[in-house]
């Protein structure tokens, strides 16, 4: 129906997580209609941020420099280490401002069954940095789900004896602000009654 | 799975529909009344939408069993989804099977009342079990190519169980222990399951994912064995 152009677009955008082949339409179209400068804008921002964006070498986060501007930052607190899945979740965690220390990304969590062990994380750099000695707390920021659970105790296990002087903590798991008692499920409800706390 | 920008693609297994892929629309959202009762594992009531497609709809889910004290071990953890596993590539999408339903329903709900029972003899026995309810009976009391009554020195899948010493050169050497570790995993509750030394367990394991893929095709994961 479309020219091959419009379709090879279609199809690119298709392959975006989330986007199904109507949205794709729509997307390239928009494009069409647009001005060439912002046509230009959009491939220029796609081309750099593959050719510039590598993870940092000390925490893993996204970065166009070779260590991160959080891991460069020496007004963080270097004593604390949040540990998250995935990038995204330092974004997350920074528009909160409640974290000052420092982040190490794993690249995943551990999920046995869909292949990923603890070889395919970031686990032995974490080791590293904790080996060095000058942190004290390390936050398990990892999802509340059934491999960012496994992760969370097979990292707790794991520290025991990699870095016994390191506390390890893990984020509070309880009611969404905003939420109805009625509607929470039970696991997290269990789990906020677990973690209450005097007021 | 993950899919879209908040929605979960789950495969479930019910006693009356055998296992279904369903989609819980706004599942990962944090306010979802979905979500957490979701969360696999768990054993909960789904109400469904059958749309146009293959894939139903969640539109409400009542948790029977959330099983808490499950997700605070390990090896808990992965015991209950190498089980889940196991009946996702066991059993195929709408075979009802009642009794296999119940065995990992028993299983799960058996390993959050006592996590720490989360032991290679209790997963290699709901293995043996999963399987013969799949409709595959190893035999375990003679050799299952010539019939003699033993001695059983070796195992074969393709033959459907143990062998004697003159047939064994189709299967693989067994420890001794071998034959009545299985018997008793058989005969006995989830509970009560033995507990083999860990290269008797081992040998079990080959023993149950070479019958599930010579008799049933499907490719079971292997258990984490120390020792």
């Amino acid at each position: 129906m479309f020219a091959p152009p419009i379709q090879r677009l279609v199809a690119e955008f298709a392959k975006l997580p989330g986007v199904g082949q109507r949205t794709a339409q729509r997307l390239a179209l928009h494009v069409l209609r647009g001005t060439d400068e912002d046509a230009r804008a959009l491939a220029t921002a796609i081309s750099e941020v593959k050719a510039q964006i590598r993870p940092c070498e000390v925490c893993f986060n996204l970065t166009d420099t070779p260590v991160c501007r959080i891991c460069s930052d020496a007004r963080r607190d270097p004593t604390v280490i949040c540990v998250v899945e995935d990038a995204a979740d330092v974004v997350s965690l920074e528009r909160t401002h409640e974290f000052h220390g420092r982040y190490h990304v794993l690249g995943g969590a551990l999920s046995p069954l869909d292949g990923v062990d603890p070889d395919d994380l970031h686990l032995p750099e974490l080791y590293r940095r904790l080996r060095g000695g000058e942190v004290r707390e390390l936050i398990v920021a990892t999802n509340p789900t059934t491999s960012g659970e496994a992760t969370a105790l097979h990292l707790a296990r794991e520290l025991r004896s990699v870095a016994p002087q390191v506390r390890v903590t893990r984020l509070a798991a309880g009611l969404s602000v905003g939420a109805d008692l009625e509607y929470t499920d039970e696991v997290t409800l269990g789990r906020a009654l677990l973690g209450r706390r005097e007021l | 799975m993950k899919y879209g920008e908040a929605d979960r693609i789950l495969h479930v297994f019910t006693p009356e529909l055998g296992r279904r892929s369903v989609i819980a629309r706004g599942a990962r959202k944090p306010r979802s009344k979905l979500g957490g009762r979701l969360e696999p594992p768990s054993h909960v009531e789904l109400e469904l939408h059958e749309g146009r497609g293959d894939i139903a709809t969640v539109t409400g889910a009542t948790t029977l069993a959330a099983l808490p004290r499950l997700r605070e071990r390990l090896d808990a953890i992965d015991a209950a989804m190498h089980a889940c596993d196991d009946v996702d590539r066991l059993f195929g999408d709408g075979e009802a099977h009642p009794p296999i339903f119940h065995l990992l329903v028993n299983h799960l709900r058996g390993l959050d009342q006592d996590p720490a029972a989360a032991t290679i003899g209790r997963q290699l026995a709901f293995r043996l079990k999963l399987l013969l309810g799949a409709g595959i009976a190893p035999e375990l009391g003679a050799c299952a190519r010539c019939g003699a009554a033993g001695p059983l020195t070796a195992f074969s899948g393709a033959d459907g169980g143990l062998l004697c010493s003159g047939c064994e050169h189709s299967g693989f050497r067994i420890d001794p222990a071998l034959p009545d570790v299985m018997r008793a995993a058989l005969g006995s509750s989830l509970a009560e399951a033995p507990l083999p030394a860990p290269f008797v367990a081992r040998q079990f394991d080959r023993a149950v994912t070479d019958l599930a893929l010579h008799h049933l095709g499907a490719k079971l994961r292997g258990l984490q064995i120390d020792g």
